[in-house]
């Protein structure tokens, strides 16, 4: 875990540039100024370095918590550099060794860094056919590079590795603008399936190395005295006893952190529990209950994601309409790593270990923090525990660097489950309210959305709100509600929550007119990737078709991250238990880097969105989180899970958009419209398994 | 010394009250037995205790220091693929993996499981695997592997 400065020294060839920019704003569905890279980053880093070996290693700033992101960038470039994968090393996360980076989240990695380095690995093999070009005494054009060498067209005998051309250089190119990427056609890496992921190994023995696991010498474990609720303070607090106990070495009280430390994990929890605190909670907080008023009544700062035409015309128009509301409650995001983070300080400089999301985000804070320059910081990201959002925030850090800075050791600082989840941010609540008015075939003439979402981040709320059906007259509200619990990113953020009203509402819309549900949605879509992708979902799935007694079907589609998804499920409602049998997905999301990799992001993201359509929901009274481990919070278990099939239906000509988010986003919906279908009872409200209760 | 038997080494402990996880991440290093809840729900502190799986978070090192302990440190024979346990094998061919944290639980069970049960059925592996979570919902390709691994000697 120490730089590896040796190797670095010694590179034949590197391919420099500066940060990659962000993207245009219509190709994700959010605004440039929330999600482009708009802070100064890391000019001439390194994008790509050759050893005289030829062995290559990509460097990228973000981090691998479960998305395969290094697998798909090394598949990358593979393919661009000609090289088989096993000589492609990736290095993530580690601000004293990659590009700057914004963070992980939103299903940029293959889409925005993928590119950069596809452009910096192409950059990097023609220069290796110059090289060749001049050894072997022919035109570049008259060459080709395959396999970690360039030969002759015409003689392939004549041919030299890449570990010939490059020893004893030391080359250092910038990336060129336009160079020659391949062609879709072309690819040799990209788009195949792969036996294993380049990390599988080091997972399947337990050598992958988590935050959590991360100790150094002389380091003390901190137990932090944490409120048991939200907005407590600390009155007093008497650490008489814990001051005794054997391992432990010095209790710290500073400006709101109050902390035990420890030389072991035991020690420390056990005179944790010795310390004699007194809170102030303050009274008065809002209850679980209380949401759906809260919601609506705290609602500001409408702000209109689609309008146009002309509501009351459209609703003139219409031969019927139809009014209903839709609630969604908090969910936990609940990784199975619980965040932990290491610092130490040698003199004025600081490492610190931990499983961000954004690793330079955090060194920024911990700059301002510290008041020293963000060169004197280091943030590693090792091996992430599972994100979803939940490791965007990451306090514990601080914490950890204010320990070790107090008490000259090395500090450990880590979540219990209890803490991960209360001092997580949750999936915000929402509570939707959509009119629509249509005709006799259900053809919407106007649709009306409300969407009130807790939660100071309005981007959040926003992603997803918008309806890609056909209304001529059409108005989209989000409005910015007060949030009695943090909330903030949760995976799609947003939009699993307003497609869940949306496509909900649009099965009510079919149902109204009598007509199927698939047949309906295509009445109401002119636009060609998602009748492609509710068309291929549908074929699938063999919708239309007789099901095994007891079986109900159920189908949604939407949008996320500039990719296209449809889904349908198969569901059995059982006396008062829903079990899902078999999901059937088709995803539009451009070219498909790692198929097998994306799949494994559908698969994943479907499971998780069982939880929220049937089980899970975040419960809090007055301040207190009533269900932060999983004794009372029930997430999708092995025994839960029905058959998924996935198919890609997008064109490899098309650049690549996000697959880990997507799955998520028509699940729910799907779910209750098929309960919808079994029972005839409309489920508006998630979890659907506490409306049957 | 009172002696624990962790991956066929005896290893010393002075302190029988001690938690076993935690002996085995911070006092051995074998950090691949992960800390997920602390309360036996997730499985992702599974080891093998005389081939019986059981949750490390949950017990102490005096109750476990009679019988042979295996970590998931100590299925594979070394490093490479061809190394690897035929369960950590079918793993690794599946991609019964995202961010990998309870995966090492996992493996564990499976194991446990097929010493017992060289073909299990589907029913039985969702059966032996229930009390484990994975929150990247790769539950699918551990079945898969399962069954994969199962049936290796067919």
């Amino acid at each position: 875990m120490t730089l590896d400065s040796a190797t670095e020294a010694t590179w034949a060839l590197r391919v420099v540039g500066d940060v990659t920019p962000g993207f245009p704003a219509q190709r994700t569905g959010y605004g440039m100024q929330t999600y482009g890279n708009t802070t100064p980053g890391t000019e001439g880093a390194t994008w790509i370095a050759v050893d005289a070996t030829g062995h290559v290693t990509a460097f990228a700033g973000k981090v691998e918590y479960g998305q395969n992101i290094r697998t798909g960038l090394a598949i990358e470039v593979a393919d661009e550099l000609r090289v088989p994968l096993e000589d492609v090393s990736v290095v993530l996360g580690d601000t004293a060794r990659v590009p700057w980076d914004m963070g992980t989240f939103g299903s940029q990695s293959t889409a925005r860094v993928g590119w950069q380095l596809r452009k910096a690995a192409a950059t990097a093999r023609e220069a290796l056919l110059r090289l060749a070009a001049d050894r072997l005494d022919l035109p570049t054009a008259d060459l080709e590079a395959r396999d970690g060498h360039v030969a002759s067209k015409a003689d392939p005998s004549r041919s030299l590795a890449y570990a010939e051309l490059l020893d004893g250089q030391s080359l250092e190119l910038e990336i060129a603008e336009h160079p020659a990427t391949t062609e879709a056609t072309d690819f040799t890496v990209m788009g195949r399936d792969h036996a294993r992921r380049i990390d599988a190994v080091d997972r399947v023995t337990g050598r992958s190395v988590y935050s959590q696991d991360v100790q150094l010498e002389d380091m003390l474990f901190a137990t932090v005295l944490r409120a048991p609720a939200y907005g407590a303070v600390l009155r007093t607090a008497d650490f008489t006893v814990a001051r005794q106990l054997p391992g432990v070495v010095e209790v710290i009280e500073e400006d709101g952190l109050v902390a035990i430390l420890a030389e072991s994990d035991e020690a420390g929890a056990l005179a944790a529990r010795t310390a004699r605190l007194d809170w102030d909670i303050p009274t008065g907080q809002p209850s679980r209950w209380d949401m759906p008023t809260l919601l609506v009544e705290s609602g500001q700062e409408p702000f209109a994601t689609q309008e146009a035409g002309d509501l009351e015309e459209g609703f003139g128009l219409a031969s019927a309409t139809l009014e209903d509301t839709y609630y969604i409650p908090y969910i936990a995001p609940a990784p199975m790593e619980p965040r932990a983070a290491v610092a130490r300080w040698d003199g004025d400089d600081l490492t610190v270990w931990a499983g961000t999301q954004r690793p330079f985000g955090l060194r920024q804070e911990l700059s301002a923090i510290f008041g020293i320059e963000e060169a004197r910081i280091r943030v590693i990201a090792p091996e992430i525990g599972g994100g979803f959002g939940a490791k965007s925030p990451y306090s514990i850090a601080h914490e950890a660097a204010r320990l070790s800075k107090a008490s000259g050791r090395p500090v450990r600082v880590a979540f219990s489950r209890a803490e991960e989840t209360m001092w997580s941010n949750f999936r915000p609540a929402a509570l939707i309210q959509i009119r629509s008015g249509f005709d006799a075939e259900g053809r919407l003439t106007a649709w009306q959305s409300d969407a009130f979402h807790s939660g100071e981040r309005v981007m959040i709320g926003r992603r997803g709100s918008d309806t890609p059906y056909d209304a001529p007259h059409i108005r989209s509200l989000v409005y910015r509600s007060d949030s009695p619990i943090p909330s903030g990113s949760y995976r799609s953020l947003g939009a699993a929550v307003n497609h869940f009203a949306r496509e909900v509402h649009m099965d009510e819309v079919a149902a109204a007119v009598e007509a199927d549900p698939v047949e309906l949605r295509l009445r109401n879509l002119t636009h060609p990737r998602f009748r492609r992708v509710l068309e291929a979902a549908a074929a699938d799935f063999g919708w239309g078709t007789p099901l095994p007694e007891g079986r109900h079907a159920g189908i949604a589609l939407g949008v996320d991250v500039g990719s296209y998804v449809a889904t349908a499920v198969e569901v059995s409602v059982q006396g008062r238990e829903v079990r899902v049998h078999r999901v059937v997905a088709a995803l539009d999301c451009g070219l498909v880097v790692n198929p097998e990799g994306a799949r494994n992001q559908m698969e994943g993201a479907i499971v998780m969105g069982l939880g929220g359509a049937l089980w899970e929901a975040s419960d809090f009274e007055a301040g207190r989180l009533l269900n932060p481990t999983f004794t009372r919070y029930r997430v999708p278990r092995i025994t839960d899970t029905p058959r998924i099939e996935v198919r890609f239906v997008g064109d490899p000509d098309a650049p690549s958009t996000g697959a880990g988010e997507p799955g998520l986003v028509p699940l729910a919906a799907a779910i209750s419209n098929a309960v919808y279908s079994a029972t005839g009872v409309r489920h508006r409200e998630l979890p659907i398994q506490r409306q049957l209760a | 010394m009172p002696t624990l038997h962790v991956n066929g080494e005896a290893r010393e402990f002075d302190q029988p009250d001690r938690n076993l996880l935690s002996y085995l991440r911070f006092d051995l290093g074998l950090t691949g037995t992960k800390y997920g809840c602390g309360e036996g729900l997730c499985g992702a502190c599974t080891v093998l205790v005389e081939g019986q799986p059981i949750r490390a978070c949950m017990t102490t090192v005096g109750a476990v220091s009679g019988g042979a302990l295996v970590t998931i440190e100590g299925l594979a024979a070394g490093d490479t693929i061809e190394d690897l346990h035929p369960v950590q094998r079918a793993f690794v061919e599946e991609q019964a993996m995202q961010c990998g944290y309870c995966i090492p639980g996992f493996i564990m069970s499976s194991v446990a499981l097929l010493e017992r049960e060289a073909h299990p059925s589907d029913g039985q592996i969702r059966e032996a695997l229930a009390d484990h979570m994975c929150r990247c919902g790769t539950y699918q390709r551990i079945l898969k592997a399962v069954t994969r691994a199962s049936e290796g000697d067919r």
